[in-house]
């Protein structure tokens, strides 16, 4: 239940409906359903697989379960730091994020925006609530502040009970109760029909067709078939390092080869059918099909905090769906956010033998002081260039690395062997070839075209303005010194170890 | 909605209900002889 309720995530609900409307419809799904069948699917297995693996040598994070995997190579531990650096690095931003779907449910409830009639104002109370902008909404960032401490202190809680105590148990009522409220949003927007009766064409019908109709010629678009690979990845938590935790903590006997499918159905009823019949279908039938498309390209975040609260705000009880759908987020945001925590607790635990409460203080005092980061210098690049690398390219380079561990270094017979350790069903014999060869070539062909393609302009910050340059040069410096830190902590780690070692000698 | 449109979209939701049967059917069955 923790690893479903860390792939069910903002990515179902808000990430997932956009790209698919711009990638070409009903034509996403080919690519989206080639990246999780060759991709998705079998790096599922892999970090199930080798974090049992890991588990049994009672270690719980990337460095030590890397270590595990290849004890002849001094250096692998230090790729695994990626998977300590990445989930910290994506948790930094993404419970602020969180934190606005908490307010967002608040304001519902208490009618805040309820006067708010157009988008352009409800861009404005948005920024207001981010502290963009001093409005008549908003006059400072104090709002976003205590939200943001309310939802931190939440996540710490839940992860100061442990893995069974607290993530386990939370999940338990939050998947579930998640899947009520999109079921009673569902049902809400699929009865809408055609609210304005000057224009039947606004419907509900319509508004699946807008997502739903395929467009061929989107196929031939590589950038298409790269973002359906990333939703993939982003969407079941694969490449972050934190399913690999989870699994570390199964026993020998367990069947990884059916949890790590079952994760990956609860996701996709999650993302394909819930994720994907709410938010565009309501925003068409409101706004209609000339101005769906420019709120689909104005991107996810838009069409959650400002399309979405307008388009709640003109249905009958409109403070209770409201309600309803942020704390469908929040709930989402919260079950993903606690698993982004756990990598670098489990690596204090097990590497330095600190307290579980300790370590979640520890991890906690440095993650809020790294929020406000993304808290106050939001308007400046920061969250963007956080997302780039925490996000995006942590998570390809750190599943090739695994996939390559796992097939060729491990060994792809060892490898098949452990995966069907204690499993009930034997998985297609192609997925042999797959996990062997195709995926890390997929993996190895994506990173080598952003790498031909992308470097240079990211690395010269061609898209950044003149003035977010310094902040953006301070996080790019920021995510070094992250980095070399957990690096030298890994060596610590290690060197205390040896010492222990030699002195039983 | 096209036919093409209803088509992806019931083929999607089918392929995911049945792949969430399949999955579940298999762990209520191992939890029972557990």
């Amino acid at each position: 239940m923790a690893v479903a309720g860390s792939a069910v995530g903002l990515g179902n609900f808000l990430r997932f409906p956009v790209q698919a409307a711009k990638g070409g419809g009903g034509a996403f799904m080919i690519p989206y359903f080639t990246a999780l069948l060759l991709v998705g699917i079998p790096l599922m297995w892999i970090e199930w697989s080798i974090g049992r693996y890991g588990g049994g040598f009672e270690h719980s994070s990337a460095p030590g379960v890397f270590n595990s995997l290849w004890q002849k190579n001094r250096f692998i531990k230090y790729f695994g730091v990626i998977g300590i650096f990445g989930p910290l690095v994506i948790m930094i931003y993404y419970t602020y994020i969180e934190s606005w779907t908490l307010a967002y449910s608040f304001f519902s409830l208490t009618q805040k925006y309820s006067g708010i009639l157009d988008q352009a104002s409800m861009q404005s109370f948005l920024r207001g609530f981010q502290g963009l902008e001093k409005n008549q909404y908003f006059t400072s960032i104090a709002p976003a502040y205590i939200f943001f401490i309310i939802t931190f202190v939440i996540n710490m809680a839940v992860l100061n009970y442990g893995i069974r105590g607290g993530i386990e148990r939370f999940c338990r009522i939050a998947v579930p109760t998640l899947f009520i409220f999109g079921i009673i949003l569902l049902a809400r927007v699929f009865s809408l029909g055609a609210v304005d009766p000057g224009k039947p064409d606004w419907n509900i019908v319509n508004g699946l067709g807008y997502l739903w109709n395929p467009d061929f010629s989107q196929l031939l678009n590589a950038k298409v078939w790269l973002a359906a690979t990333g939703q993939i990845f982003f969407t079941l938590s694969v490449g972050i390092g934190v399913i690999l935790t989870y699994a570390s903590y199964l026993k020998k006997g367990d069947d990884v080869a059916l949890s790590g499918l079952t994760a990956v159905s609860v996701n996709e009823i999650a993302e394909v059918i819930l994720g994907a019949s709410i938010i565009i279908p309501a925003a068409f039938v409101f706004f209609g099909p000339a101005a769906i498309g420019d709120i689909a390209a104005s991107g996810a975040f838009n069409l959650g905090f400002v399309t979405m609260p307008l388009a709640i705000s003109r249905m009958p009880f409109s403070e209770i769906f409201g309600f309803l759908w942020f704390a469908l987020l929040f709930l989402a945001g919260v079950t993903s956010s606690v698993s982004l925590a756990q990598p670098a607790i489990a690596f204090l635990e097990d590497e330095f033998n600190i307290s579980r409460k300790k370590s979640v203080m520890m991890f906690g005092a440095v993650t809020f002081v790294l929020c406000n980061a993304a808290i106050f210098f939001l308007g400046k690049g920061v969250v963007d260039e956080l997302d780039f690398w925490g996000g995006t390219f942590c998570l390809v380079l750190f599943a090739a690395i695994e996939v390559i561990l796992f097939g060729w270094i491990f060994g792809i017979n060892k490898a098949w062997e452990e995966v069907h350790h204690g499993a009930d069903m034997r998985l297609p014999r192609i997925y042999k070839y797959i996990i062997k060869y195709v995926t890390p070539i997929f993996l190895l062909v994506v990173l080598g075209a952003w790498f031909f393609q992308e470097w240079l302009p990211i690395i010269r910050m061609d898209n950044v303005s003149e003035a977010n340059r310094p902040y953006v040069m301070a996080t790019r410096a920021g995510l070094c010194l992250i980095f070399l830190a957990l690096s030298i902590l890994v060596k610590i780690a290690w060197g205390k170890k040896r010492k222990i070692r030699k002195e039983k000698i | 909605m096209t036919k093409l449109g209803w088509m992806f979209m019931l083929f999607s939701w089918t392929a995911i209900m049945a792949l969430a049967v399949f999955c579940f059917t298999k762990v209520f069955k191992k939890k029972n002889v557990d």
